[in-house]
C-alpha cells in the first residue's frame, strides 16, 4: 500500500479501532512509517506557523520548521529507553514496536493540532499584538497562551487516550499498561521539554528580532530555569516573610 | 445535478420470517439515544432527489433526512455546494438587509462581511468537527461532515431571511447602534441554535453519536462566529476603512459600543 492510501487510514487511528492498529503496529511498513511521519511534520508545522503568524510571518516560518522537530526528535530521542522500559514493566513489544507506538501517538496528536490550526490562526488574527504597556494587548497575550495551551493539552491526552488500549493488547496486565503509559510520557515530557528550550523562540520577544535560534542553544536548561524561577519566587515569600 | 438522481435501491426491509441464525442487533446502551424512525433511506420520502437549491432548501426546513440520506450517497458533493449556495445567497440579502440602517457603503460591505464571515467561520471550525468526530468513533467521512456543516450554515442563513422583514423594520425605526446589534444577535442566535440542531441530528442520523465533542464543537463555532462580528466590524454603523485596524475581543467591542451608544446615542 503506498504513502497517500495510507494517509487515509488516519482516521482509522483517530477513531482509536484497536485491532486495525495492533496489526499495524505488529509489522514495520515503509509507506506506513511515511505516513505517519508526513501527517506529523504537516500538522504540526501548520500549528506552529499559526503560533509564530502573531509575531510576525517570518516567525510563522522558522516555528514551522521547528515544531515537527520538537515531536520527531522526542520520539527518536526516546526510542531506545522506550522499548527498554516496556518489557521491564510488563509489556511486551520490542525497539520497533514501541517506536511505531510513540509515533502513532505523535501522529495523533499532531492530526488534531493540524486541525485546530485554523482556529490558532484566526486566534493570532484577532489577538493584539505583544505590548505590556497596553491592558488589552496584555490580556489577548494571556488568552492566546490559554488557546495554545489548550489544544496542545487536548492533542496531547487524546494521543494518550489512544495508545493506552494498544499497550493493554501487549500488556500481560492492565497496571502494567497504565506503568508503561505513564512511563513513556514522563520521558517523553523530560526530553521533549529540553527539546523546546533548546530550540526556543517559538514566538519570541517583542523587542527583539525574529531569529530562528535564540543565542543561548546550548545553554542552561529548561529544568535550571525552572528552578531558578521557583528559587526566586521562594527567596522572595522569605523575604516578604522576614 | 444528475448524480443526485442516481439513489440505490431500497435497503432490504426487516420480515417477521427472517431465519434464526439472523444476527440481532446489539442492545442500546444505557443512555443511548434511539435512532429517530430508523436510518435515512428507509423511508421511500427520504429518497427524493434534490435537483436544485430550491430543493434543497425545502428540505432542510421540512425534511431533513432527504439532506441527511443524500449527503451519503455518490451526488453529496453537488448538494453540498447546493447548501453552500443557498448559504452565500441568503447570507448576502440578509446582510443587504443589515445594510440598510446605515446606507450607502454599508449596502454593500455589511452584505460582502456576513457572508464571508458566515463561510469562513464554517471553514475554520470545519477541521476541527472531522477531529472531533473521529475521536468520539464516529465512521463519517470528510464530504459528510463538509455536508453537514454547509446544511448548518444553509440553515442558519435561511432562517435570518424569515428574520430580515423584522429587522429592517427596527432598522428603519431606530437609530441606536447598540440596539440593532442586539436585535441581530438574537436573530442570529435563533438560527445557529435550528443550524447547531441539524448538524447534531444528522450525526445522530449518520449513526455517528459523540455527544460531548459535538458540544465543544458548538462552543468554539459560536465563539468564533462572534469574533467574526467583531473581526469584520463595522456590521452596523460606518467606519471609515473596510476592516478595522484595531484588534478586539468581541465581549470588549460590545462594551465600547454600549458605552460609546449610551453617551452619544451613536448615530447611524
Amino acid at each position: 500500500m503506498n504513502t497517500a492510501v495510507q494517509v487515509t487510514q488516519i482516521p482509522v487511528l483517530l477513531r482509536g479501532e484497536t485491532k486495525s492498529v495492533v496489526a499495524w503496529i505488529r509489522q514495520w511498513d515503509w509507506s506506513r512509517v511515511r505516513a505517519w511521519v508526513a501527517v506529523t511534520v504537516l500538522g504540526a508545522a501548520l500549528f506552529g506557523a499559526a503560533i509564530g503568524w502573531w509575531r510576525a510571518p517570518l516567525q510563522a516560518f522558522y516555528t514551522a520548521a521547528k515544531f515537527p522537530l520538537v515531536l520527531l526528535l522526542t520520539a527518536l530521542g526516546n526510542a531506545v529507553l522506550n522499548a527498554m522500559l516496556a518489557p521491564l514493566l510488563g509489556v511486551n513489544m520490542g525497539l520497533r514496536q514501541s517506536l511505531l507506538a510513540v509515533l502513532m501517538s505523535f501522529t495523533i496528536a499532531a492530526a488534531i493540532l493540524g486541525a485546530f490550526a485554523p482556529l490558532q490562526f484566526f486566534v493570532a488574527w484577532n489577538v493584539p499584538s505583544f505590548n505590556l504597556e497596553l491592558r488589552s494587548a496584555f490580556l489577548g497575550y494571556r488568552f492566546m497562551q490559554f488557546a495554545t495551551v489548550s489544544f496542545i493539552a487536548f492533542a496531547g491526552v487524546m494521543a494518550n487516550v489512544r495508545l493506552l488500549p494498544l499497550l493493554r493488547a501487549h500488556a500481560e496486565t492492565d497496571a502494567a499498561a497504565l506503568r508503561v503509559l505513564f512511563a513513556w510520557l514522563a520521558g517523553n515530557l523530560f526530553l521533549g521539554s529540553q527539546i523546546c528550550w533548546v530550540l526556543r523562540p517559538f514566538v519570541g520577544l517583542p523587542q527583539a528580532p525574529v531569529e530562528f535560534l535564540g543565542p543561548g542553544l546550548f545553554q542552561g536548561s529548561f529544568y535550571e530555569e525552572v528552578f531558578q524561577a521557583l528559587r526566586a519566587v521562594l527567596l522572595q515569600q522569605a523575604e516578604v516573610g522576614l | 445535478m444528475s448524480d443526485m438522481n442516481n439513489t440505490p435501491p431500497l435497503p432490504p426491509q426487516p420480515s417477521n420470517s427472517e431465519p434464526a441464525s439472523t444476527p440481532t442487533p446489539p442492545p442500546a446502551a444505557p443512555g443511548a439515544v434511539p435512532p429517530l424512525f430508523g436510518a435515512p433511506g428507509t423511508d421511500p420520502a427520504d429518497r427524493v432527489p434534490i435537483t436544485n437549491m430550491f430543493g434543497a432548501s425545502e428540505a432542510l426546513l421540512r425534511h431533513p433526512r432527504r439532506i441527511w440520506f443524500q449527503l451519503t450517497q455518490s451526488g453529496q458533493l453537488h448538494l453540498t455546494l447546493a447548501l453552500l449556495g443557498i448559504a452565500l445567497g441568503c447570507a448576502l440579502v440578509y446582510g443587504f438587509v443589515v445594510g440598510t440602517f446605515s446606507g450607502q457603503d454599508q449596502l454593500w460591505a455589511a452584505p460582502v462581511k456576513i457572508a464571508a464571515g458566515l463561510l469562513i467561520s464554517g471553514l475554520i471550525c470545519l477541521p476541527s468537527l472531522y477531529i472531533f468526530s473521529c475521536l468520539g468513533g464516529a465512521n463519517t467521512r470528510l464530504l459528510e461532515v463538509c455536508g453537514l456543516v454547509a446544511g448548518l450554515l444553509a440553515l442558519l442563513a435561511v432562517l435570518l431571511i424569515g428574520f430580515a422583514p423584522v429587522a429592517w423594520i427596527f432598522s428603519q425605526s431606530t437609530e441606536s447602534v447598540a440596539a440593532m446589534g442586539a436585535l441581530h444577535l438574537a436573530f442570529a442566535a435563533i438560527a445557529t441554535g435550528f443550524g447547531l440542531k441539524f448538524l447534531a441530528l444528522g450525526f445522530r442520523e449518520l449513526n455517528a453519536r459523540f455527544s460531548g465533542g459535538l458540544r465543544v464543537w458548538a462552543a468554539v463555532f459560536v465563539l468564533v462566529l462572534l469574533q467574526m462580528t467583531t473581526a469584520l466590524r463595522p456590521l452596523i454603523g460606518t467606519s471609515d476603512s473596510f476592516l478595522p485596524s484595531e484588534k478586539k475581543f468581541f465581549l470588549a467591542h460590545w462594551f465600547d459600543t454600549l458605552d460609546k451608544d449610551s453617551r452619544t446615542g451613536n448615530p447611524r
